[in-house]
C-alpha cells in the first residue's frame, strides 16, 4: 500500500507517524513546502519519498500522487483544501481525506460560516457583520453601537481564514476607556483592510463579530458525510505568552483528557457540541451538493448567550490539537481513512486511550507577528533526551537542508507531547525537555510553561462554571440564543431580526 | 506600600496604545495604598524613557501633567504614601526606570533603598547582558519584603517579588494585546484586564516585545504580608489567589465568636471595617447599621503623615448618624489601632450622640512593631497595642470593652499556615523564629 500526505507541520508529522504505524505497513510519500525532518525520516524508513511542492498548487500535488501511484491522499493543513487539492485528487481517481474547496468554505470564509448558521438557524452561532473597507466598518460601529449593544464588545477578524492572524478582541465595556478602545478598533480595521488585500477571491474583507467569553475547546471529528464521529476534546492555548498574555498564535500548546471530555466541559456539552458540528456538516453538504470526506472540527467556546458555540470551523485537524488526539488513537488510522472513503464510518468503532495529554509548542522569537525575525535560524535538538523523559517530539516549521542542518521556517519549531494520568506531571516532564531544543546562533525561543499547570486549569474551570451558570439560566428561562436591546421611544430591538433583515431583506 | 502598575502591549500595532490612559484608571484604583505622591514613566515610539513625578494625588497628577502624558505605549507607575517618592530613573550604565512596593534591605529609607536596588539592577543588566538572569541574581542577593516593576531602554519590562513574596504582585491580560502587572487585582479589573495569575515569591517575569520569560529564585518560600489582607488591600482584590473579601468576612465572624457581647447595633468604621461589621452582624445576629457618613473625597486617614492630618481626615470622614447609636449599646468595629487617638475621638463622638455602651472590636491583632518593609507604622513606643493591655486601652479610649483579633484567629481567617505569613508588625518575627 502507498499513501501520500500533504503539509509539513507538527500535525502532519504525527499524521505521517500514525499512517506509517498502520498494520498495512504502507510506503509513506509526502509533499510539503519545507522538508520536515520528522516526516522525511518516516518516508525514508517506510520506503516512500518526500518532495518539496507548493501545497496549494493542486496540479503539482496531484502530479506527485499520480507519479507515485498512491492509494489515497491525506491533506494536513487547510490551505490545500481551500485551493482544491482534494477536488483534484478525486477527479484523478485518487481518494482523498480532505474537504473539497466548496465544503472547506466553512473554514475559509468566517462570514460564509456565519451566514450558513443563520440561514439554517443552527445552534451555537454569533451575531456578525461584514465590511469591505475599514472606513465602512468604523462608520457602522460609530453609528450603531448605541443602538446595538453587541457592537460595543466585538471581535475584529479577517473575513477569510488567514493562518490565525489578525484577530483582535476588543472588550469595550468600560465607558471611560471607550475612546482608547474605539481608536484601536478603527486602527485594527484599517490594518485588516490592508492585510486582506493579499487575499483575492473573497468578497468580505473585515468581519465584526459579537464578542463572547468562556472556556474554549476544540472538537475534532472524522466524517464520511453521513456520520460525524467525535474525538476527545482538546483545549488549545492561543495567546503567545505566559499568563494568557499576548498575540494570537496558531496555538502554543494544548491539553486533552481524561476520557473524551475535559475537566471543565461536561458530557452534555460534548454531546451538544457534536450535534452542532454535525449540523454544520449537513448544512454545507446540502448547500454545495458534495460529500464531506475527511476531518471537520469545531473550535468552540461555552458562551453565556448560546451555550456551546462555534468560534471557527476547521476543515482539518487542529495544530497542536492533532497531537493530543492522534497520539492516543488506538484504532488503525488507515482503517479509519478507508471507512471514510467508502462511506462506512458508521460501522467503525474508533477507540482512544484513556489518559491525559499535554502538548507544548516551542517557537522562535518573532513568532507570530514578526516572522522575518523568526526565520532562518539553525536548530539543535536532542531527540533522544526528550524520548528518555518519556515525551514525544514532533517537528514543526523546520527545514532539513541538504547539508543536514535544520533551519527555522518562522512558525513553531516543534511540539513536545507527553501522556500521563495527571496534567501537572505531563507538563513538568515536558518542561524538562525544553532545554533540549535550541537555536545554534543564539537566537531565542519561547514556549508556555503554564500549559497543563494546575493554576491554569483551575482558572479555566472557574470561568467555565461562571459561564455555565449564565447559559443554564437562559436555558431554563427559554431565552438561550436570544438578544435584547432597548431603544428609548422605539422599544425592544432584536439584533437577530436586524441581522436577518440585512442578510436576506 | 505604594500601589504599582506596569502596562505592556504586544504584537503588530502595539505602538498605537496610549498606556498613560490605562495607568490613570489603574493608579486611581490603587490609591488606597498611598496618596502623597504619584509617579509615572513611559516608553515612546522614538524609544525614549520619560519620567514624571509629583507630590499629588493621582487625579490631580493627571490633570496637571496632562500635556506630558499623551504618548507612550509602555508605562509603569506608582501611587505612594510617601512624599517625594516616585519613579526612580537611572541613566547609566543601562537606562531604566523602576517603581517599588515594600522595601529591599538596602537602606532604612524606602526611596533610597529602591534607588540602590535600581542602580544594582542597571549595573547587573549591563554586566550580564540578560535582564532575566541579572534580575534573578539581584533578587537572590537582596533580602527584604518588596515587589517591583522596572522598564529598560531596551524595551524590557521586568517585574518580580522578593524571595518571600511579602508584597503582592498580580498579572492580567487584555485580549490578544496587553499584559498588565499590578499590586492588586482590583486595578486589573478597573483597567478592563482579566486576572491571569500571580507572580510567585522570588519569581522574575521579563516582558520583551517578542516574549515573556519567567524564572524563580533558588530559595523562595512564601511569607505573605498579613496586613495586606486585613487592611492595606482593597476588598475587591485577590492577592496570591486569596480573596481579600473572604478573609475580612472570616475576621468579622471570628470577632463575633471570640468575645461575644450583648448589644443593640453593630457599627463599622468606614471603609475597611465595614466588611468586618457585616459578617460580625451576620454571625452575632445583632443588626448592623450605617454609623457614619463621609464628607469630601475618599482619603485614607490612617496613612496620612501627620497627626493633624489623620484626625482631620477621620473627623471629616466620620460624621456619626445619631439615630443609629442614640440610646443603644454599640459594637464598634475598626480595622486597626495605631496610637488610639482617632479611635478615642470616634468613641467620644458616638457617646455624645447618645450611645449607651460602646464595645470596640478591632479586625486585626495588636500592632506592636514597625514594619521593616515600608508599611507606615510608627515606632514601637508609639503603638498603643504594644504598650497597654486591652483593658487599659478601653479606659484610654473611653470604651466599655475593647479587644483585638487574636493572632491565631488571623491565621485561620487568611487560611494559610503560620509559616506562610509575615506578621512582624504583630510581633512574630519569622527571621528570629
Amino acid at each position: 500500500m502507498k499513501v501520500m500526505g500533504v503539509g509539513n507541520g507538527a500535525r502532519e508529522h504525527i499524521i505521517a507517524k500514525k499512517l506509517a504505524e498502520s498494520k498495512y505497513k504502507p510506503k509513506v510519500y509526502w509533499v510539503g513546502e519545507l522538508r520536515n525532518p520528522g516526516i522525511v525520516k518516516i518516508c525514508k524508513e517506510s520506503g516512500g519519498e518526500y518532495e518539496i511542492c507548493k501545497t496549494t498548487d493542486s496540479e503539482k500535488v496531484v502530479k506527485h500522487a499520480l507519479k507515485w501511484g498512491v492509494d489515497f491522499v491525506f491533506v494536513g493543513p487547510e490551505e490545500p483544501n481551500f485551493y482544491g487539492v482534494p477536488d483534484k485528487c478525486v477527479k484523478n481517481g485518487i481518494p482523498c481525506i480532505g474537504a473539497s474547496s466548496k465544503l472547506a468554505k466553512i473554514e475559509m470564509s468566517k462570514a460564509e460560516l456565519r451566514r450558513l448558521q443563520w440561514k439554517y438557524d443552527l445552534k451555537g452561532k454569533l451575531l456578525f457583520k461584514t465590511f469591505q473597507t475599514a472606513e465602512e466598518a468604523s462608520k457602522y460601529l460609530e453609528k450603531y453601537s448605541e443602538t446595538l449593544t453587541w457592537l460595543q464588545n466585538v471581535a475584529l477578524k479577517p473575513a477569510r481564514q488567514a493562518g490565525g492572524k489578525g484577530v483582535k478582541v476588543v472588550d469595550d465595556r468600560h465607558i471611560y476607556l471607550h475612546d482608547e478602545k474605539d481608536r484601536f478598533k478603527k486602527q485594527h480595521a484599517s490594518w485588516l483592510e490592508g492585510y486582506m488585500k493579499s487575499y483575492s477571491g473573497i468578497e468580505d474583507k473585515i468581519l465584526i463579530e459579537e464578542k463572547v467569553w468562556g472556556p474554549e475547546y476544540t472538537l475534532q471529528c472524522f466524517t464520511d458525510g453521513k456520520v460525524v464521529k467525535g474525538m476527545p476534546l482538546v483545549q488549545d492555548n492561543k495567546n503567545a505568552h505566559e499568563f494568557d498574555i499576548g498575540t494570537e498564535t496558531g496555538g502554543m500548546g494544548s491539553i486533552s483528557g481524561p476520557g473524551i471530555i475535559l475537566p471543565f466541559i461536561t458530557q452534555d456539552e460534548y454531546d451538544e457540541s457534536l450535534k452542532i458540528v454535525d449540523s454544520i456538516v449537513k448544512a454545507i453538504q446540502n448547500e454545495v451538493g458534495e460529500r464531506y470526506c475527511g476531518i471537520v472540527a469545531g473550535q468552540m467556546m461555552i458562551t453565556e448567550i448560546e451555550g456551546p458555540t462555534i468560534i471557527e470551523m476547521y476543515s482539518r485537524l487542529g495544530d497542536p490539537e492533532a497531537l493530543n488526539v492522534l497520539s492516543t488513537l488506538k484504532t488503525d488510522l488507515i482503517d479509519i481513512c478507508y471507512s471514510i472513503i467508502d462511506g462506512k464510518l458508521s460501522n467503525m468503532n474508533i477507540e482512544f486511550e484513556d489518559c491525559v495529554t499535554v502538548v507544548k509548542a516551542i517557537a522562535p522569537k518573532g513568532y507570530p507577528d514578526f516572522r522575518d525575525l523568526a526565520k532562518n535560524h539553525p536548530i539543535i535538538v536532542d531527540e533522544e533526551k526528550i524520548f528518555n523523559e518519556g515525551c514525544e517530539f514532533y517537528w514543526g516549521s523546520a527545514d532539513l537542508r541538504d547539508d543536514g542542518s535544520i533551519i527555522t521556517g518562522g512558525s513553531r519549531i516543534c511540539e513536545i507531547l507527553c501522556k500521563s494520568n495527571r496534567f501537572e506531571e505531563a507538563s513538568e516532564r515536558i518542561e524538562k525537555c525544553i532545554p533540549y531544543v535550541k537555536l545554534g546562533d543564539g537566537w531565542g525561543v519561547f514556549h508556555r510553561s503554564d500549559i497543563g499547570s494546575s493554576q491554569l486549569l483551575a482558572r479555566r474551570m472557574d470561568v467555565a462554571e461562571r459561564v455555565r451558570r449564565l447559559y443554564h439560566y437562559r436555558l431554563e428561562k427559554g431565552i438561550l440564543g436570544k438578544r435584547f436591546d432597548w431603544l428609548p421611544g422605539f422599544g425592544i430591538v432584536d439584533p437577530v431580526a436586524i441581522l436577518k433583515k440585512s442578510l436576506w431583506g | 506600600m505604594p500601589g504599582i502598575i506596569g502596562f505592556y502591549p504586544f504584537g503588530e500595532g502595539r505602538e498605537n496604545w496610549n498606556a498613560c490612559r490605562f495607568l490613570y484608571y489603574g493608579l486611581n484604583a490603587l490609591q488606597g495604598r498611598g496618596q502623597e505622591s504619584t509617579g509615572l514613566s513611559f516608553f515612546t515610539k522614538d524609544r525614549l524613557l520619560n519620567t514624571v513625578n509629583s507630590n499629588m494625588m493621582v487625579e490631580d497628577f493627571f490633570k496637571e501633567k496632562a500635556e506630558s502624558l499623551k504618548e507612550g505605549y509602555i508605562a509603569i507607575g506608582q501611587t505612594s504614601p510617601i512624599k517625594n517618592d516616585g519613579v526612580i530613573h537611572i541613566k547609566e550604565p543601562v537606562e531604566l526606570v523602576c517603581v517599588g512596593d515594600g522595601k529591599p534591605n538596602l537602606h532604612s529609607d524606602k526611596i533610597i533603598a529602591f534607588k540602590i536596588f535600581s542602580e544594582k539592577l542597571s549595573q547587573k543588566i549591563y554586566e550580564l547582558g540578560d535582564a532575566l538572569k541579572a534580575t534573578k541574581s539581584i533578587v537572590n542577593e537582596v533580602s527584604g519584603g518588596y515587589s517591583f516593576i522596572a522598564l529598560t531602554k531596551n524595551e524590557e519590562m521586568i517585574c518580580g517579588r522578593d524571595t518571600h513574596g511579602v508584597k503582592p504582585l498580580e498579572i492580567g491580560a487584555i485580549g490578544f494585546d496587553i499584559g498588565i502587572v499590578a499590586s492588586e487585582t482590583a486595578a486589573l479589573d478597573v483597567m478592563g484586564a482579566e486576572y491571569t495569575g500571580s507572580v510567585n515569591p522570588g519569581e522574575i517575569v521579563v516582558f520583551d516585545p517578542l516574549s515573556i520569560r519567567r524564572e524563580i529564585c533558588d530559595k523562595s518560600n512564601k511569607k505573605y504580608c498579613s496586613f495586606e489582607y486585613i487592611y492595606l488591600a482593597r476588598l475587591d482584590s485577590y492577592l496570591n489567589g486569596i480573596s481579600v473579601s473572604k478573609v475580612r468576612e472570616n475576621v468579622g465572624r471570628a470577632l463575633a465568636r471570640e468575645k461575644p457581647v450583648k448589644a443593640d447595633v453593630v457599627i463599622g468604621i468606614p471603609e475597611t471595617a465595614l466588611a468586618f461589621a457585616t459578617s460580625y452582624s451576620e454571625e452575632s445576629g445583632i443588626p448592623m447599621k450605617i454609623g457614619f457618613i463621609r464628607t469630601g473625597r475618599y482619603t485614607r486617614s490612617a496613612i496620612k503623615p501627620t497627626q493633624l492630618e489623620r484626625l482631620t481626615g477621620v473627623q471629616l470622614k466620620l460624621n456619626p448618624v445619631r439615630y443609629s447609636v442614640d440610646n443603644k449599646d454599640v459594637v464598634l468595629i475598626d480595622d486597626s489601632v495605631v496610637r488610639g487617638n482617632t479611635l478615642k475621638s470616634t468613641v467620644l463622638d458616638l457617646k455624645r450622640k447618645g450611645a449607651k455602651r460602646i464595645h470596640v472590636r478591632i479586625g486585626s491583632p495588636a500592632l506592636v512593631a514597625p514594619c521593616p518593609y515600608g508599611t507606615e507604622v510608627p515606632p514601637r513606643d508609639e503603638l498603643i497595642g504594644g504598650n497597654l493591655s486591652e483593658e487599659e486601652i478601653s479606659y484610654v479610649i473611653g470604651a466599655d470593652s475593647f479587644s483585638f483579633l487574636p493572632i491565631t484567629k488571623l491565621i485561620e481567617c487568611i487560611g494559610l499556615k503560620k509559616s506562610e505569613l509575615c506578621m512582624k508588625c504583630f510581633g512574630i518575627d519569622w527571621e528570629v523564629e
